[in-house]
């Protein structure tokens, strides 16, 4: 009764957040969970044939098999490490590349900020598919690569946003009257401007990660990836081109690694969504 | 309108130059080479005189440097070349493609911005509740599905199981469709691609609003004006939607120049004939002329982009002027 | 309480924007599935095939990828690109069922004793699309043309041509520098006729831009209609020689991968698919009405690569212990469900009449790891790896990512290798990259970037045995598409005189010794020649005729049993 009282008067209430990234928190902490336990709880190696290829479920194997008798509920278990790492470093780089850019740039709008925005700008407007096959033949095909060439690739469009927001910031009051008050530069950034950017900052990570695991989805999905990589999106890579979306195995092929992705992707923004809560809690 | 400094125009200028000229290194640097795409399959049965010459008529055998001059002259005359494979007018393939890729882009760039601000600034505004999370959530589940996957479902259930929609295509192949049946065919077509790229676009337009609803609500202005007894909906949309736009219209005017680039997974998965697909078909064979014109193209649209962004900022958010 | 918006009403909206969409449609065009006015034949089967005018027969076919203007130098693909250039264009014979060359548009071919000269005469009563006649000077043109015009394919056929004389009337003699027993095979059967009042004209065909109004053949069908990436429309030619065609329009749409072009042949939008069907969806696509397969063997190959140049494949005990270690039982049964023919280690396919009964492949791994023992390659530390030259035999095997069942291949060969102690690492790269790494330049000359590939050839590689020296002669001028960098003196030697022998007895000899030698020099090891399948709905048309090595795309398909060879 308390509870519900206090919710009422206070309009808002912190608990539905901290619920919420507490659920996020078991998500993402039960696929951690799931990625390094994988050798004790997948019932096979997801690289032996154990099977026949092509099998629906059975007690042997709960997900069935795939293309050439691998266990599918084993791949997906061990997806989880290929998935999670990808998506979490790859969004790591771009977090770090992203909001030091547009800080920087948007705090020094004038020959610093023209510089790195240039820079931005000609990186947002190469294509992505050639620097991506040149990344990859240069690179050789290897998970590192993979988090590197997504890294690079995604952080340029945050920090642009990243930047108009600091650039806003940078005009207003508090930053405007500390600099007068000739407080150094760094001050100004640490105090005033990391802390108002860090919502928009988490908001991007949140979509960085799952632009990620996403993108490495894409990326196996047209070939660009490696498909022998037992992570969700080439399980996905495997169903679409042994044909399972249209038949009866779209329901135990298909379908799992899908919704394993949204789960993950859902568990991260559920987590930042109460990080936002306590990072900012004025607003 | 902040006018157009020397600054500026010189700023754009040399990202145009560093871009154009890397669209011109970039197919060189990538491994294999256009030679299968120029002699056709056949090219092993080739002899090494025969070989030389393919590749001397369409230039390839010049100095890099005098290759780099011609390209940039070629760029200077708008002229796009041949394409290597089809030997066909470049600009002539862009302007086929063009139109499509817009149609399913734009489309479903419309729609997901009235649904995205729309959302997002509800949601902003109702920043905690249950409408707000569920609305949140919801748009995070959407964000993560991968492109693909729903692609392939919404064939399998409206083409395949329903046969409401076709599978692939921009128009019937050979019909005889005239003015309203030949609309009514390609809206058929185009459904299913724009709902995909609706899904997927509407969560970036929601979650950008949302964000800068939330930042501009937490300011000191705002506080200011609630303080100061200004009614809910007039601070609501005189001044924090006013002030939110401009990410929003910076991350639409980015995407929509992005379309210059063609949707490459959703053309391929629907068959479509976007530029999405000639890009990937250029990039698979190696096609230099086709790779380099619409590099070009696309790099064209996101300097525009970038450059109406950059004239629209301070329009759009009072509060920030650059000196 | 507040009102929960959740994820289904937001699906519910998006449903209305769709709708919204819809309704702008013609109303009348409610369904795809038969809103085609072309295609309303769905009645009885039997009527579909006799063409009659008030119902007239339309196919239409999946492809995936677009072949351009489809004309002798412009057609993209050599599968199924050139087959549809054979729609409208003639050859001077035309294989049959079995795969043999019969008359077509030479109705008399003789050879004198050594397979030095072949003599024709053509028929007279074939004629182009605008109504000339097609004539002699028609052949005599289009031979030279293609001599002196390369185009790779026909060019090639016709190395080795010293001279064309017009005989008489309708008559033709083809002189050659050497005996060429399969002159009619690679050459007479190969290249298309083309009409010379077009083509005199171009002096320069890669240069020029074609269009559909150059495309002026003789064959069963005219191209009306292109537009690219998107399809084609063939109308068939009522004045054809060998009678009109049981099709009256082929529709061929192209698909940007066989998922799709899948997808519309099971919702019925496509009668038909030109390419092959993969081998888990034969049994899954013939159960569904009124879909039906045509299914048969076809020439195609699958096989592991290695570069025999340099250590330690140079070694043939290496090469030999590979080969044994490779199940290709397994691989046709697991990646193939079945659909496919062991490779023989001879290279000839075992339903060619060349093929040596007494090359068969082998599985012995035991074997495999004694002959390494026995050569000293010994792992000496112990991790499961062997050692060569203090060096542990680990290698990339390269693969090209955009084909899945090749990638499948890679990993299963690399767990059987190293069940023998040859640690492999699957690398799988872009189509363009690894061809690179194979067969750098697409000329052997420029040597060879990669340890152990995977790598196919097309049919026509395998449909003409004598020219087994292409892949195994060590001199780069006969064995141009010796990819692996193989040498062997007697195999040299009973290839190069193979390609010159006019006895077919001996020939067969020879052909026969020579798969005994490649079987125990192992210049690649072959996995297997995967089985043509192919989708049809029999409602539309059911006359599909199975050209052994060829599959089922040809004219010969669209012609009335009365037309065919």
């Amino acid at each position: 009764m308390k509870l519900l009282n206090r919710k009422r008067t206070k309009k808002r209430s912190p608990k539905v957040a901290n619920r919420l990234g507490m659920l996020g928190g078991g998500m993402v902490l039960f696929l951690v969970v799931m990625a390094i336990g994988a050798p004790w709880f997948a019932p096979y190696d997801p690289t032996e044939r154990v099977g026949l290829p092509f099998q629906p479920p059975s007690a042997a194997h709960l997900l069935g098999t795939n293309d050439v008798g691998q266990d599918l509920l084993s791949e997906l278990i061990y997806g989880a490490r290929v998935s999670l790492t990808v998506g979490i470093v790859a969004a790591l780089v771009a977090l770090v590349l992203g909001t030091s850019v547009g800080v920087l740039a948007g705090y020094y709008p004038k020959r610093l900020g023209r510089f790195l925005m240039q820079g931005v700008d000609v990186i947002l407007i190469l294509p992505f598919l050639p620097l991506l096959i040149i990344l990859a033949a240069y690179l050789g095909r290897s998970l590192l690569n993979t988090i590197v060439v997504i890294g690079v690739l995604i952080w340029a469009g945050p920090s642009r946003i990243i930047r108009s927001q600091v650039l806003s910031l940078r005009s207003r009051e508090y930053v405007l009257a500390s600099r007068t008050m000739g407080a150094p530069d760094r001050w100004a950034i640490m105090r005033h401007v990391l802390p108002r950017t860090a919502l928009l900052a988490t908001g991007t990570f949140v979509r960085a990660v799952s632009t990620a695991i996403l993108l490495e989805a894409a990326l196996s999905f047209l070939g660009l990836g490696d498909p022998l990589q037992k992570s969700w999106g080439s399980i996905l890579f495997w169903a679409q081109s042994r044909g399972a979306f249209l038949t009866p195995a779209w329901k135990w092929w298909v379908l799992p690694p899908g919704i394993m992705i949204m789960v993950a992707s859902l568990g991260f923004a559920l987590v930042a969504f109460a990080m936002e809560e306590r990072i900012n809690p004025r607003l | 309108m902040r006018p157009l400094g020397l600054r500026n125009i010189f700023r754009y200028l040399a990202v145009f130059v560093v871009a154009v000229s890397l669209n011109f290194m970039l197919p060189r640097l990538m491994p294999g080479n256009p030679l299968a795409l120029l002699a056709g399959v056949d090219v092993g049965l080739m002899t090494p005189a025969e070989r030389a010459e393919v590749i001397e008529a369409v230039g390839l055998d010049a100095p890099l440097i005098q290759q780099f001059i011609d390209y940039w002259w070629s760029v200077l005359r708008l002229d796009l070349g041949f394409s290597f494979r089809s030997e066909r007018q470049i600009s002539e393939m862009i302007m086929e493609r063009l139109p499509w890729t817009l149609l399913i882009t734009v489309g479903s760039l419309a729609v997901s911005a009235v649904v995205g601000i729309v959302l997002g600034g509800f949601s902003a505004w109702r920043r905690g509740k249950k409408s707000d999370l569920s609305l949140l959530t919801g748009m995070i589940s959407l964000q993560s599905l991968p492109s693909f996957w729903l692609g392939m479902l919404l064939i399998s259930v409206f083409s395949v199981q329903l046969g409401w929609f076709p599978s692939f295509g921009a128009v019937t192949p050979a019909s005889d469709f005239e003015g309203w049946g030949h609309i009514g065919d390609i809206a058929k077509h185009a459904i299913l691609p724009i709902v995909t790229l609706t899904v997927l676009s509407i969560p970036g337009v929601y979650l950008t609003m949302r964000y800068a609803m939330l930042e501009v609500l937490g300011s000191d202005f705002i506080r200011t004006a609630r303080a100061k007894g200004a009614s809910e909906a007039r601070v609501l949309f005189g001044h924090v939607a006013r002030n939110a736009i401009a990410p929003v219209v910076t991350f639409l005017a980015i995407r929509f120049a992005f379309a210059f680039g063609g949707s490459v997974i959703i053309e391929t998965v629907f068959s479509y004939p976007g530029l999405g697909r000639l890009i990937f078909e250029a990039v698979s064979g190696r096609d230099y002329p086709v790779m380099q014109a619409t590099f070009l193209v696309f790099t064209v649209a996101v300097l525009v982009a970038n450059l109406v962004a950059d004239l629209l900022y301070p329009i759009l958010d009072p509060r920030m002027r650059v000196r | 309480m507040k009102k929960r918006l959740s994820i289904p009403i937001l699906i519910a909206c998006l449903t209305l924007v769709a709708a919204a969409c819809s309704s702008e449609s013609d109303p009348t065009t409610t369904t795809v599935t038969g809103g085609d006015p072309t295609t309303t034949l769905a009645g009885d089967p039997t009527t579909t095939t006799a063409a009659t005018p008030a119902e007239p027969v339309v196919v239409r076919a999946a492809i995936t990828g677009d072949e351009d203007t489809i004309n002798p130098y412009t057609y993209i693909s050599g599968f199924p690109g050139w087959n549809l250039l054979m729609m409208q264009y003639d050859t001077l014979m035309q294989l049959d069922a079995d795969g043999v060359p019969q008359p077509w548009l030479a109705d008399t071919i003789s050879a004198n004793g050594d397979l030095t000269e072949y003599t024709l005469t053509i028929v007279d009563n074939a004629s182009w699309h605008d109504g000339t006649p097609l004539t002699v000077d028609d052949v005599k043109f289009s031979l030279d043309y293609f001599i002196e015009k390369a185009t790779g394919r026909f060019s090639r056929d016709l190395r080795g041509v010293v001279a064309i004389a017009v005989s008489g009337d309708n008559g033709i003699v083809i002189s050659l520098a050497a005996p060429n027993p399969a002159f009619d095979l690679v050459a007479l059967a190969d290249i298309p006729i083309i009409p010379r009042h077009i083509w005199e004209g171009i002096d320069d065909p890669g240069e020029r831009a074609f269009d559909i109004s150059t495309n002026v053949g003789s064959g069963p069908f005219m191209m009306t209609e292109y537009e690219s990436d998107q399809f084609y429309r063939f109308v068939s030619n009522p004045d054809y020689f060998r009678g009109v065609p049981a099709v009256d329009e082929l529709v061929v749409i192209v698909f940007a991968d066989d998922a799709g072009a899948l997808a519309a042949i099971r919702s019925g939008e496509v009668d038909v698919s030109f390419e092959r069907v993969s081998p888990e969806q034969i049994a899954l696509l013939d159960a569904q009405d009124p879909l039906d397969i045509s299914q048969g063997p076809e020439f195609t190959t699958q096989m592991i690569n290695f570069d025999a140049s340099k250590a330690p494949f140079s070694d043939v005990v290496v090469r030999q212990a590979m080969s044994l270690a490779i199940d290709s039982q397994d691989i046709v049964d697991t990646v193939y469900l079945g659909a496919a023919t062991v490779g023989s280690p001879g290279w000839v396919h075992p339903g060619k009449p060349a093929y040596n009964p007494a090359v068969e492949a082998t599985f012995d791994p035991a074997a495999a790891n004694a002959l390494l023992e026995g050569a000293g390659y010994i792992d000496t530390d112990g991790d499961g790896i062997r050692e060569f030259g203090g060096e542990p035999m680990s290698f990339d095997m390269i693969t090209n990512s955009s084909d899945s069942l090749r990638l499948r291949i890679a990993e299963l060969t690399a767990a059987m290798l190293g069940d023998v102690g040859i640690e492999i690492t699957v690398v799988s790269v872009e189509t363009a990259t690894w061809e690179e790494a194979v067969w750098p330049g697409f000329d052997i000359n420029n040597g060879r970037n990669y340890d152990i590939a995977v790598w196919g050839w097309s049919a026509p590689v395998q449909a003409n045995t004598i020219r087994i020296a292409d892949l195994v002669n060590s001199d780069p001028g006969i064995g141009f598409l010796n990819l692996t960098g193989f040498s062997n003196a007697e195999v040299d030697a009973i290839s190069s005189q193979l390609l010159t022998e006019a006895d077919p007895a001996t020939s067969q000899q020879l052909i026969g010794d020579l798969q005994v030698l490649l079987a125990d020099q192992v210049p690649f090891v072959l996995l297997a020649y995967p089985d043509g399948a192919y989708v049809y709905n029999s409602e539309v048309y059911a006359d599909w005729e199975f050209i052994a090595g060829q599959g089922i795309v040809s004219k010969v398909s669209l012609l009335p049993a009365s037309a065919r060879p």
